[in-house]
Formats: C-alpha cells, sequence, structure tokens
C-alpha cells in the first residue's frame, strides 16, 4: 500500500525545473527520508504535494484512490496529511497553547462564531504540547520562544494535526543533541502508530537511524532509491554530496 | 464655565466613533495586510443607505441603522469576493491592491453622487434629536450617548470574540501566517471574505453615526479612512486592541488640540501626531518591535 505516489511530476520556475518529471512512491506506515543536496528540490517536492505550489505537470496519488493534478491547501488535512516547514511558521502574536488549540477546535466560519474550546480540547493540548516538553510555557507567545523550542512547537502542531501522513522538512536542522533525541523519538513512535513519515534530513546518522526507505534527489530529478545502507553507498549518491 | 468637561465628552464621541472605523479598519488590514480604501467607501453607503430608508422613504430608523449596516458589510464582503480574493490568488502586491481598492472606493463614491447628488446631507435633524443629558457639567445628545455606548459594545464583543471563540483564533491565525493557516485547514479565502463582511459592518456604522452626528456627503470616505489608519497606525496597524486605544487618543489629542488654535486645524493635529508616531514609535501603542 502507497501513502503517496508522484507521477511525471513537475515544478518549474522559469528556467529552474525544482521538481522535473519525478515520480516517487511512498510506502505507508514507513519512515522515507529524501536526500539530495542544497536546492535539488526536496522542499519544492512537499510544497507542491501540500497544496502550496501549484503543479506544473503530472499526478498526485493519495491512498492510491485521489487522483490530484490541482491541490488545494486548506483540503490536505481532509487527506489525512501535514507538514512542517524548513523555515519555521508558527503563529507569533498566539500563545503556545493557543497554536495548538487553533487546530483541534472547528475551523468552518459559522460552525466556530460560537464554539469555546472544550476540556477535551485542553486534554489533547496537554498531551501533545507535553510530549515536546512545553506545556509549562504554554502562556507564551510563540514569538518568544527560542529556536529549538520553535521547531517543537511545529512538531506539537504537527502532532495535533492527528494526520496519517507527516511531511516534515528538516525537523532536526540546528538543533542541540537533546532536542533532536525528543523529536527523533516521536517520529519513531509515529512509525509505531502505522503513521507515514516523509522526512527531509541532511544528516547522514539520523537518516540510517531513521528512515526505511531514500530517495535521492539531484536537480529535481530522482538520482536513486533503496534501503538507506544501499543508496548511501552509492557512488553517484556520495559524489552529488561531495559536487555541490 | 469650565469647559474641561465638555471636551472630555467630545473627545469621547470622537474618539467612539474613530474606534469603530479603527476596529473595521485593522481587522480587514490584519488579514489582508494592505491599505484598503474600499471601507471609506463603505461608510458613506452605511450613511446613505439610512438616509435613503428613513429619511427619503420614511422607515423605522432602527430598521433603517440595521440595513445600513448590513448593505454596508454586504458590499465589503463583494468587493473581496469579486477583487481583492482574485488578487490574492495572484499574490499581487500591496501596491496593486491599494490601487486597486482606490480604484472601487472613486467608483462607489461616484455612484453615490449620481443617485443622491454631492450635496451635504444631514441625516437628523435638531427636531428629531431634542433631547439631551448632562453628566458631570458636560452637555450631549442621546444620539451621542448611543454612539459612544455601541462602539464600547462593539470593542467588547469583538475582544471576546478573537480571544475566546474558535472563529477568534481562525481569524488571529489568518492575519497571523495566511500560509499555516490553510496548512491547518481554515479555507483561507472564505474567512477573509467574512472577515471583509465584519469589519465592513463596523465601518459602515460609523458612517451612519457620522450622518447622525454632523452629516454625510459622497465624499466623506477619505476622511473616514485617513482618521482609522491613523488611529490604528497610533495604536498599532493590524491590532484590535491598539486601534480602540489609539482611536480615542486621537479623539483626546484633536479636541484638546483645538482648545487654543482655530477648529481648521482639526486635520491638521490628526496628522501631526500620525507622523510623530511614524518617526518615533513606528510600531503603535501595542505591537511590539520586530
Ligand atoms: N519560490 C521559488 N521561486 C523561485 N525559485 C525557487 C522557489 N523555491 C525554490 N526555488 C528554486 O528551486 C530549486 C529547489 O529548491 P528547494 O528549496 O526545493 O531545494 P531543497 O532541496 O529544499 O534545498 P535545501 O536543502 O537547501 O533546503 C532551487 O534552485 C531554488 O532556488
Ligand atoms: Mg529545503
Amino acid at each position: 500500500m502507497f501513502s503517496i505516489q508522484t507521477k511525471n511530476l513537475k515544478k518549474h520556475f522559469d528556467g529552474v525545473y525544482a521538481v522535473d518529471d519525478l515520480s516517487i512512491k511512498i510506502e505507508t506506515g514507513q519512515i522515507t527520508s529524501i536526500i539530495g543536496p542544497n536546492g535539488s528540490g526536496k522542499t519544492t517536492l512537499i510544497n507542491t504535494l501540500s497544496g502550496l505550489l501549484e503543479i506544473d505537470g503530472g499526478l498526485v496519488v493519495i491512498e492510491e484512490s485521489e487522483k490530484l493534478s490541482k491541490i488545494t491547501p486548506h483540503e490536505i488535512p481532509s487527506f489525512g496529511i501535514t507538514r512542517t516547514f524548513q523555515n519555521i511558521h508558527l503563529f507569533e502574536q498566539m500563545t503556545i497553547l493557543d497554536n495548538i488549540l487553533v487546530v483541534l477546535t472547528d475551523r468552518q466560519v459559522f460552525r466556530a462564531i460560537f464554539e469555546t474550546h472544550q476540556t477535551f480540547h485542553l486534554k489533547i493540548a496537554e498531551e501533545v504540547l507535553t510530549r515536546v516538553g512545553l506545556w509549562e510555557k504554554r502562556g507564551q507567545l510563540a514569538v518568544n520562544l527560542s529556536y529549538g523550542q520553535r521547531k517543537l512547537l511545529e512538531i506539537a502542531r504537527a502532532l495535533a494535526m492527528d494526520a496519517k501522513i507527516y511531511l516534515l522538512d528538516e525537523p532536526f536542522a540546528g538543533l542541540f543533541p537533546e532536542m533532536v533525541k525528543i523529536i527523533s523519538g516521536i517520529i519513531k513512535e509515529l512509525k509505531q502508530e502505522s503513521k507515514t513519515v516523509i522526512l527531509i534530513e541532511h544528516d547522514m546518522g539520523l537518516i540510517r537511524e531513521l528512515s526505511d526507505y531514500v530517495f535521492v534527489l539531484d536537480s529535481g530529478k530522482l538520482l536513486a532509491e533503496g534501503k538507506p545502507s544501499e543508496v548511501l553507498a552509492k557512488r553517484e549518491v556520495i559524489e552529488a554530496y561531495l559536487g555541490e | 464655565m469650565n469647559i474641561i468637561p465638555q471636551i472630555v465628552a467630545n473627545s469621547l464621541i470622537a474618539g467612539s466613533i474613530y474606534a469603530l472605523i479603527a476596529l473595521g479598519f485593522n481587522l480587514v488590514y490584519g488579514a489582508t495586510r494592505f491599505v484598503n480604501m474600499v471601507p471609506g467607501a463603505l461608510a458613506a453607503i452605511g450613511g446613505y443607505t439610512v438616509f435613503f430608508l428613513f429619511n427619503r422613504l420614511g422607515l423605522n430608523i432602527y430598521f433603517s441603522v440595521i440595513a445600513g449596516v448590513v448593505v454596508a458589510g454586504f458590499f465589503g464582503y463583494l468587493s473581496d469576493r469579486l477583487v481583492f480574493r482574485k488578487l490574492r490568488s495572484h499574490k499581487a502586491s500591496n501596491l496593486v491592491s491599494f490601487v486597486a481598492s482606490l480604484g472601487i472606493f472613486t467608483m462607489l463614491q461616484a455612484l453615490i453622487s449620481i443617485l443622491f447628488t454631492s450635496q451635504f446631507q444631514s441625516v437628523l435633524s435638531v427636531t428629531e434629536n431634542p433631547k439631551t443629558y448632562q453628566i458631570l457639567g458636560a452637555t450631549f445628545t442621546w444620539v451621542q450617548g448611543l454612539i459612544f455606548i455601541t462602539s464600547i459594545a462593539a470593542f467588547v464583543s469583538l475582544a471576546l470574540i478573537l480571544k475566546k471563540t474558535s472563529f477568534g483564533k481562525a481569524v488571529r491565525a489568518v492575519s497571523d501566517d495566511e500560509e499555516v493557516s490553510k496548512i491547518i485547514g481554515i479555507n483561507t479565502n472564505r474567512l477573509i471574505s467574512w472577515i471583509f463582511f465584519i469589519g465592513s459592518c463596523l465601518i459602515g456604522l460609523s458612517g451612519i453615526f457620522i450622518g447622525f452626528d454632523i452629516g454625510i456627503n459622497p465624499t466623506m470616505g477619505l476622511f473616514i479612512i485617513l482618521e482609522g489608519a491613523t488611529a490604528s497606525i497610533i495604536g498599532g496597524i493590524g491590532n484590535v486592541y491598539g486601534g480602540f486605544l489609539g482611536a480615542f487618543l486621537l479623539g483626546f489629542v484633536e479636541n484638546f488640540g483645538i482648545l487654543k488654535i482655530p477648529g481648521e486645524w482639526k486635520p491638521a493635529i490628526a496628522f501631526g501626531l500620525l507622523i510623530l508616531f511614524l518617526i518615533f514609535k513606528p510600531e503603535g501603542i501595542m505591537n511590539k518591535k520586530k
């Protein structure tokens, strides 16, 4: 079973082919890493999958049933997809707690007007914020958090979405070892819960430790795929990284 | 006779009207991040709707006011559905959006002039508004009292909705980061159109109140946007609480200012204050420095 497949997916910016005729299949319930040198199109791929960028060609197939050539971003939660951002995006002027509550409560215009959050919303918020160690700080504005805490809050928000498919764009970048540990623990737990994780990462140690399968991109094209130990040993992969 | 109480009362009444404008202006600005001229014209539309229903057709005043508010809100909603939503989807620059809003603003103003002439009209004559009250040496009419109470009530309900309800969280979320709002499942286009509706209702109400207090003419919108923008920038642009504060500060500074200098200088006082803020505290009273 595949949770996401791309078929000849294309995304270009003027002359740059950021995602170039890419066909990959992401197995459900596994941790799949997407690696590649800077500018190889990893973030663009995720932006296209989450609807933030329009698809210029090809298809995205979700859960082997939804064939999409156009993805509307606010509909991706209904496909069970959520994501984090390489350049962290939070609701800066809202408290940590509200950053989580806003995804738990109703987001439909009319149903939301008189709805306030309930005890069970707070319970879930407590659970996800405790998991990343931010519950004690719940009253603080997001803008006042440290870089590492911001990364953790973004993960917590993704957890609160209770999705089936998690697209994580460099969740470990720039973090201290103890925070890396928290997040890699969460990713392993997601796998135990049979969730699908798509992980963009540069650290080869973490890729070996976490991923079941790896896709290597170079200039928007698929350079190699396979089990981490095999892929990372391939000459063209090593060259692509050294050649930047 | 001590004139200070009267000036305080005048400041509060002016502040109340500015507060309604600033609330509407900040809601829309917060969600879209460009200076939108359309609400100015919507204030005139609110005022003229009441003028038409109440003065021309002789309908009930309360009904006319509610109709005026809703008509203004509806035009605001429509401006987003037909124009600004399209511009957002093209990722149009703020300048382009501003110019588009200026175009709609001018069109609506022209439409009002064609329908009602460009003459100044008073909505309530003195005979319809005879009752005055006195508190602590200040005299004010019941309409002025109503303006004050309504603006406080509008602010309190808006603040409660924004703080407490899921809708309010979604509004704050969209104003904060539209991209993530989409990713978490908020239909941002739909929400922003409704923010336009609510903001335009508030501005429409301010236009109606100006009609009651002073009178209306088709070009009143420019003044309204300028006062609204000034109050918002002083208070912290895009910040609903700041706008409310800025509105009353503006009301006080203007009214105490003309104590010593001729009344013609009132707008100059407002813009003097604006320029001082732009130079020394551009983020306004309530916004944090980035
Ligand atoms: N919005 C955009 N407009 C124009 N070009 C873009 C845009 N986004 C990405 N690109 C270009 O597309 C290519 C792929 O960029 P992308 O960000 O997807 O790479 P990446 O693999 O995520 O790199 P990194 O490891 O540095 O995060 C680059 O050449 C980049 O300059
Ligand atoms: Mg990237």
